[in-house]
């Protein structure tokens, strides 16, 4: 196996205080590209901000390339580039801007064809746009611009703030597409956190769930927030929206979230075991998980969304699609507390 | 004016040699000490920038006592021959300006966007492109700054008229020449190095507007 581009060892990282990511271990392989999913204040930025050498973690060790590397490290800087969620422009004209990182490396050889280059990937004509002043692109420009800023620079590292968080969606597709090029034209590994799971799952060689500043699962399971009821001893539930008990174990606290991983789908209702637990819902999407090749289903249950794979049976049959009811089956002791 | 009188001309030209010295100390030092008063954050920094503004507010006569005290040939300073002069003069007006250019350089650097910091480092540069970046983009309130310091330094008689002593040909300014003709009854001549003052500010005015479209 590859040195790992990245590798992140006992890392904690805090703002007044206050813990706002807390990682044992991880890496991130080269020429990968990894998703981030969680939810809003889960760590995301936080993670994102810390691999782009933007700020120094409060303890624990970031090494780039086997090296330990912290902001303005001298062998990572023109490596790696963080585009952030909200697209921001210097005072300058889109040339100028997109330019801006290619002048930092003194690298002004071919700088209009690298920009007008840049600017094609991400669907903005050079001769309309180059000579615009920063405050005349609608949000969607600004963050095509930002990003074109980025793959102007051809980083190895192209890591991805909610790129489409803030755009319309030719704006995202034309995002996305770029993005993907950067690893495609030249092995860039891309980082992206994004609440947009059927992209992440479509693209993604791996996906890490954070919540919380901790990262655990693959991404598949879903977040169940407390407050949990003990309507009778023992049994403890949460209402949802449509009155369905979601069946939990004895939480450590009233508040807790849990984490379910969903077992399978089926379209009827049948336990299988007795520790089966089977909540009706309503598929909304289907995706295809691009490092297994496996279709995964969104499932609506209540207002909660639960992510599960299809059995190659199911694939086959294609008796599963958006708007079907349906029923999910999980079992006590695959329910995590975080 | 228009008939070139040669003092009235040595008056303008001494206004303005003072005032460019003086104004360019000021900006050389207080932009790099706004920069940093603004950007970051260290214990301290809130009675130190209450200090800046008050400063900001300091009376030009109450800088010319204290620098003709220095500078005078029984003060600390007196060895450097510096009272009656044009370097003098530019010594208290850039402790007039310095305040102002100060404070002003970390208002306009405080009020630039947190976001700034990350398009920058973002995109790969080291500490000194990131602090150079940092004064581009906010360039417009670092204008403004320098345009409020150096109206202050062109009007001001206090320091001029204290340190320099208004000696003709040598260390007189406008301002002080305006002093000097309105008490000798020329209303005129007093007028018209008035609009002098005027014609400056308004093309230092047109220049940084020229600026500020870049």
């Amino acid at each position: 196996m590859d040195l790992p581009i990245y590798e992140i060892s006992s890392l904690k990282h805090s703002y007044a205080g206050q813990t706002v990511l807390a990682i044992e271990h991880l890496k991130v392989q080269p020429a990968s590209i990894v998703g981030l999913i969680g939810p809003n204040g889960s760590g995301k930025s936080s993670l994102l901000r810390l691999l782009g050498l933007i700020e120094r973690p409060t303890q624990g060790k970031i090494l780039f390339n086997g090296r330990l590397v912290e902001p303005f490290s001298e062998e990572a800087r023109f490596l790696i580039t963080l585009l952030p969620q909200e697209p921001f422009l210097m005072k300058r004209s889109v040339f100028n801007n997109v330019s801006y990182g290619l002048k930092l490396r003194g690298n002004g050889k071919g700088v209009v064809q690298k920009v007008n280059e840049a600017l094609k990937l991400v669907g903005l004509p050079s001769q309309d746009f180059a000579r615009r002043p920063w405050y005349a692109l609608s949000g969607g420009e600004a963050q095509r611009v930002a990003m074109a800023a980025r793959l102007a620079l051809k980083p190895k590292v192209l890591l991805l703030d909610e790129p489409t968080a803030s755009v319309d969606a030719a704006s995202a597709q034309l995002i996305k597409e770029a993005s993907l090029r950067a690893r495609q034209q030249w092995g860039a590994t891309l980082i992206v956190a994004s609440h947009d799971w059927q992209w992440l799952y479509e693209i993604c060689d791996d996906i890490l769930h954070i919540f919380k500043g901790k990262i655990f699962g693959t991404g598949r399971e879903t977040i169940i927030f407390g407050p949990w009821r003990e309507p009778e001893p023992g049994k403890w539930v949460k209402v949802l929206s449509d009155k369905q008990q979601l069946v939990i174990p004895a939480p450590p606290n009233t508040e807790t979230a849990a984490v379910i991983d969903v077992l399978s789908v089926s379209e009827d209702e049948l336990r299988t075991s007795d520790d089966d637990i089977v909540l009706r819902g309503t598929v909304s999407r289907l995706s295809l998980e691009k490092n297994t090749d496996q279709v995964v289903a969104t499932i609506i249950v209540g207002n909660l969304p639960f992510t599960v794979g299809l059995t190659p049976k199911q694939k086959r049959e294609r008796t599963i699609f958006p708007g079907k009811n349906i029923f999910i089956h999980y079992s006590l002791d695959r329910v995590k507390w975080i | 004016m228009t008939s070139g009188n040669a003092e009235t001309y040595s008056a303008i030209w001494a206004t303005v040699k003072v005032s460019s010295y003086s104004i360019a100390c000021s900006l050389f030092i207080g932009i790099p000490l706004g920069f940093c008063l603004g950007y970051f954050d260290f214990s301290g920094k809130k009675p130190l920038r209450t200090v800046v503004d008050t400063l900001m507010a300091l009376p030009t006569v109450f800088i010319g006592l204290l620098v003709y005290a220095f500078l005078t040939q029984r003060g600390p300073l007196g060895g450097f021959g510096l009272l009656f002069t044009l370097p003098g003069i530019a010594i208290g007006q850039t402790i007039l300006a310095l305040p102002i250019v100060i404070g002003l350089s970390a208002t306009a650097v405080e009020g630039m966007d947190q976001k700034l910091r990350i398009a920058i480092m973002s995109m790969g540069a080291n500490r000194r492109q990131l602090f150079l970046s940092s004064l581009w983009e906010a360039r417009h309130g670092l204008l403004a700054g320098a345009i409020a310091a150096y109206g202050r330094v062109m009007t001001e008689v206090g320091i001029s008229m204290m340190v320099g002593g208004n000696i003709k040909w040598h260390t007189r300014t406008i301002t002080t020449a305006i002093a000097l003709e309105t008490n000798k009854g020329q209303f005129g001549l007093g007028v018209a190095l008035g609009l002098v003052l005027l014609a400056i500010a308004f093309c230092v005015n047109v220049s940084v507007s020229f600026l500020r479209r870049r």
